[in-house]
């Protein structure tokens, strides 16, 4: 049984489970549902395996995602939560860090993404003895449009290596469309497998290629509040 | 001279950075690095000096903020501390600062101003704040060529010049040009990495004014405060009813003690933060049924404190013995000479001659239990583990 899973059944049963140093790409249209089921993931982990979490947000604040956590009656264990909150800076608001909220003043300031990402790294990892992490980065799309193809490669250069070096697993959110073929194989080179996500005549298929011998089929999933059901095989 | 304001650098430099040089700050990423650079125009500041602060990768008022953050007031220097609005144009917005780049991606506009400012603007620190963002919007040749001319141009114009600069994985020929050729001076900051990175250190790569040290010093970064060197465990050891925890206590912003009927019997274990230095200090119990667990409180020390009784010199050879136990031996020690205040005790001078210590240990007088000389004491052993005068 592995670290690391997603916590949708059909899709851990296709590919058994996650190897511990993995980096994923999650990839999917605007509007398909990605925030739901990288929630989904984050809650599974933090929650159900235990894991250690860090989210690197750049479109939502953290209070607003832990507003959504709420709402939707999911408890999450705070002592395993880290995110890294890269909007509210940018809006003006008063930012205040605290044991679960770490501050970056941009999305375009990697330096500083990255020192907040290596500070809840070295507090789960040596303060709180957590071995199993998870990073979320949410989304490269944002970053991208501040930075160029170059900078956010050398930037997922480091971090998909510490990830390998720390056993953990890191999923990276990019909407696609909003991108150049060149730019997403350009990233691919780093990554282990992707979630993809297509929509057709107005559903939502999910599968997962690269953590298995062979591709997952299609999944057709709907998203219910906070649930990530699998209506059927495709 | 500007002088860093980083605790020891200073020292290592000769007095700092000579006018005319160039010096940066070479960071692994995910190091709280940028700091430093804050931290050196802060000190600029300080000392009366002007100030010029280039912003690239995020809003000028958050910069101003971050200086806040460690409580350092810059509101008072507002008519020495320029800020280059570097960022703002890069996303649209507008900006209230008095020197802008108006295309930041672009190398000529950048050069415009930073030429202009440095003929302009009298002798001054000037602090990029992420040359690396600099690097990514302009591309790694044009912003090196950039580079030459603006530490060509400081120097004429007697202005120190510093960078900012995250090693992200660049091509190999910029990251060896910017480490060996491009500046005068270059300061390395690092993590310490076992799997993940869980402590910071740093130290001179580089340094053509001054014979090299090629010391690394641990920090850590302390809001309020900035940067302070990091010693992660001091021991303070010694005979019986010495005074260890007492001493403990005394200089220890912080401490607790496990002890019973008036002695400690597991450890005594201390923070302290002062002047430019942040440490953990551990007391061991002095009763001999507890030797055995001394030598697993004792490991990884980087100095000791060796606190022995004034007045009881037939407890010198048990304190010595300490030493042993701890398996200290080779590591730099002060002695720390207790209970100056009771008659009879000896002088240091005495105690020295009674012990036979080796020259260059140092003998401090101090009364524990009303912190007369503990710090003396702390500065003494914390020259000897940085190895200053």
């Amino acid at each position: 049984m592995s670290d690391y899973t997603l916590g949708i059944k059909e899709l851990d049963d296709a590919i058994g489970g996650i190897k511990k140093g993995s980096n994923i790409m999650l990839i999917g249209p605007p509007m398909s549902g990605k925030e739901a089921i990288l929630n989904y993931i984050v809650y599974h982990g933090a929650a159900k395996n235990e894991n250690a979490v860090i989210t690197v947000t750049t479109r939502e604040s953290a209070a607003h995602i832990l507003e959504w956590f709420k709402e939707n009656k999911l408890i999450l264990p705070m002592p395993r939560i880290g995110i890294v909150d890269c909007v509210t800076k940018t809006l003006g608001g008063a930012a205040v860090e605290s044991e679960n909220i770490k501050i970056a003043s941009s999305p375009v300031d990697l330096t500083g993404i990255g020192v907040k990402i290596s500070q809840f790294f070295e507090e789960f990892y040596m303060k709180k003895n957590t071995r199993k992490i998870q990073l979320h980065i949410n989304s490269l799309s944002t970053i991208l449009m501040y930075s160029n193809i170059q900078t956010v490669f050398r930037f997922l250069h480091v971090f998909t290596g510490r990830i390998k070096a720390a056993g953990a697993i890191g999923i990276y959110v990019i909407d696609s469309g909003m991108h150049d073929e060149q730019a997403i194989a350009t990233l691919k080179q780093l990554f282990d497998g992707m979630i993809e996500i297509k929509s057709e005549n107005d559903k939502n298929y999910i599968r997962v290629i690269g953590l298995s011998p062979k591709p997952t089929p299609w999944f057709e999933y709907e998203i219910e509040g906070a649930n990530v059901k699998i209506v059927r095989g495709m | 001279m500007v002088e860093t304001g980083i605790p020891k650098l200073d020292d290592f430099l000769d007095g700092g950075i000579p006018a005319g040089k160039s010096l940066v700050y070479y960071n692994q990423p995910g190091i709280e690095g940028e700091i430093f650079g804050l931290q050196t125009i802060y000190t600029t500041l300080k000392s009366g000096g002007n100030g010029v602060f280039i912003v690239s990768s995020t809003i000028p008022d958050i910069i101003k903020g971050q200086f806040r953050e460690f409580g350092w007031d810059i509101e008072s220097y507002n008519d020495k501390l320029f800020f280059v609005d570097a960022y703002n144009p890069l996303i649209g917005a507008p900006t209230t600062e008095k020197y802008v780049v108006s295309r930041p991606d672009n190398i000529d506009d950048f050069n415009k101003i930073i030429t202009d400012l440095i003929k302009e603007l009298p002798p001054s620190t000037i602090v990029f704040g992420s040359l690396s963002t600099i690097m990514d919007l302009c591309g790694e040749k044009e912003t090196i060529e950039a580079v030459k001319t603006w530490n060509k141009m400081a120097m004429l114009y007697d202005h120190v010049i510093i960078y900012n600069f995250t090693a992200w994985p660049y091509s190999q020929e910029t990251l060896d040009l910017i480490k060996n050729n491009l500046f005068n001076a270059v300061i390395s900051i690092g993590g310490i990495a076992e799997r993940v990175i869980f402590g910071q250190y740093f130290g001179i790569l580089k340094a053509d004014w001054t014979k090299e040290i090629k010391k690394s010093m641990l920090f850590r970064v302390l809001r309020p405060g900035g940067i302070k060197l990091y010693i992660p465990k001091i021991l303070v050891t010694g005979a019986f009813d010495a005074g260890k925890s007492t001493f403990v206590h005394a200089l220890s912003t912080r401490a607790i003690s496990v002890d019973r009927l008036g002695t400690t019997i597991a450890l005594d274990h201390g923070h302290i933060d002062y002047k430019g230095f942040s440490a953990d200090i551990f007391g061991t119990p002095g009763q001999e049924r507890f030797d055995p667990i001394i030598k697993l409180l004792s490991g990884e020390s980087m100095g000791v404190f060796l606190v022995v009784d004034s007045t009881n010199p037939a407890d010198f050879v048990r304190a010595k013995h300490m030493l042993e136990i701890t398996k200290t031996y080779g590591l730099p020690y002060v002695v720390v000479a207790n209970k100056q205040d009771v008659p009879g005790a000896l002088t240091p001078g005495e105690i020295k001659e009674q012990f036979n210590l080796p020259h260059d240990v140092p003998v401090v007088p101090v009364v524990a239990k009303d912190k007369i000389g503990v710090f003396e004491a702390f500065e003494v052993l914390i020259n000897k583990i940085t190895g200053g005068t």
